[in-house]
């Protein structure tokens, strides 16, 4: 102590001459106008720098909450992505179906929608699909479904956001068809046996048609549009009571492996199908 | 003992009002300034106690920025000259000289004297001239200035010693 106190007298000028040069420093930067810009400036940059050397301290310790925020922020993108890459894939199936040389021959007049097959059998007996799509997306029932070979069948029910597809690998399908070049109209019907295969049930005796001729829609139903292919005539055989041709169609779409399909609706379906049912009231 | 300070307080109001009335208004090349007031803290005696030299010059610097609107630079320019004045003077005075020894060209040989003010001189303009341009980022407007206002007052200080009396 003593020590310290006498260090400090001894040296006293020392600190009269920091108290004077002090004074006249303060006198400086508060009386004149450069000198004091110049000093809270500088001053103002020093305790900025200062600042933001904390700051870069301080993130330190908010990196555990940083951590997580981005991970959340992560999930969320990884998230956002996958719905974009959904939507980018609907968007180019949409867009090519409007390049597809199936949809081009269709012309204008129908809305077209597109939908992934969610569920569903392709064997023996009588197979449904479940779609994606349903109501809430202006799906109803009656609409055909299609894809970028061919015919695939019909919506049989749809529910809010989901639909119900006849195929035509279904015993109730009834496909109205017409063989290409002779235009003659038919009705597809499966016999519930090969998913390769299904048949053209009531064909006159007096048509030409010969093997390896196409089987496309015949536009007289209202739910498809004309010429959209179904397949090829493979076998011709005589029906069972033999008043009939039977004609073994091999189909273009193969529905062991399908994905991915297009529903169509005409325009004015309603209408056509309201004018239809006064008819068959009267 | 009063009358030594009243005849310091005498020169020092002399000495610092011949400063702001006249040679603060000189300004040679527009650089050069002289400031002889610098003389009164130069020629304090030997033993003059640094605290004594700091208040000299602290007041002397204050009264030439109120009349100069300059408040503290030469304030600032000042105490630093008080505060090393007996450093440098006792680097360049030999040993066995009185303690009250006034420096001057009689007592202490003009050599000793020019070098013991230049440098003084030269260290009080350094400080000002920082102070007023505020930067070390201009450093030759500052020495430029710092020497030519030293050989300046130098001139005066030499000038000034033939008027001493003794």
């Amino acid at each position: 102590m003593q020590t310290i106190l006498n260090f400090l007298i001894k040296h006293n000028h020392w600190f009269l001459f920091i108290l004077l040069e002090g004074i006249s420093f303060m006198l400086i930067v508060r009386f004149n106008n450069y000198q004091g810009a110049t000093f809270f400036t500088a001053a103002n940059g020093a305790v900025g720098g200062l600042y933001s050397a904390i700051a870069n301290v301080d993130t330190y310790f908010g990196l555990q909450d940083e951590n997580e925020s981005l991970l959340a922020h992560n999930r969320e993108l990884v998230e956002e992505n996958a719905l974009l890459r959904n939507r980018i894939a609907e968007l180019k199936s949409r867009e090519a179906l409007f390049t597809d040389s199936v949809v081009q021959q269709i012309g204008a007049g129908y809305n077209f929608h597109t939908a992934a097959i969610v569920s569903g059998n392709s064997g023996a007996g009588n197979n449904f699909y479940v779609i994606n799509k349903g109501a809430h997306d202006g799906i109803k029932s009656e609409m055909g479904v299609f894809n970028s070979k061919g015919v695939v069948g019909i919506i049989y029910q749809s529910s809010t956001h989901y639909s119900l597809v006849l195929p035509l690998l279904n015993s109730k399908s009834r496909t109205s068809c017409k063989v290409r070049g002779d235009n003659t109209s038919s009705i597809l019907q499966w016999d519930g046996k090969d998913t390769r295969y299904s048949h053209l049930v009531d064909l006159p005796r007096h048509t030409r048609i010969a093997k390896g001729d196409t089987v496309v829609t015949s536009g007289h139903s209202a739910i498809f549009p004309e010429e959209i292919p179904i397949g090829v005539i493979d076998k011709i055989e005589d029906s069972a009571d033999g008043m009939f041709y039977l004609a073994r169609v091999e189909l273009f779409v193969n529905f062991s492996t399908l994905s991915s399909v297009f529903i169509v609706a005409k325009d004015g379906y309603e209408e056509q199908k309201e004018l239809e049912r006064k008819i068959t009231k009267e | 003992m009063t009358a030594i300070y009243l005849i310091r307080l005498r020169d020092f109001v002399l000495f610092t009002l011949v400063q702001v009335l006249i040679f603060a208004h000189i300004h040679l090349f527009g650089y050069a300034t002289a400031c002889i007031a610098l003389i009164f803290l130069l020629k304090l005696p030997r033993h003059t106690s640094r605290n004594e030299l700091l208040v000299w010059g602290f007041l002397m610097g204050l009264v030439i920025d109120v009349f100069g609107n300059t408040p503290g630079i030469h304030a600032a320019a000042t105490c630093a000259l008080a505060f090393v004045r007996n450093m440098v003077l006792e680097r360049f005075i030999p040993k066995g000289f009185a303690d009250d020894l006034v420096p001057g060209v009689k007592s202490i040989k003009a050599g000793r004297y020019i070098s013991y003010s230049s440098v003084c001189v030269l260290l009080f303009y350094i400080v000002l001239y920082l102070l007023e341009l505020f930067t070390v980022h201009y450093p030759l407007p500052l020495l430029i200035g710092a020497s030519l206002s030293t050989l300046l007052t130098m001139l005066f200080i030499i000038v000034a010693e033939f008027f001493t009396r003794k």
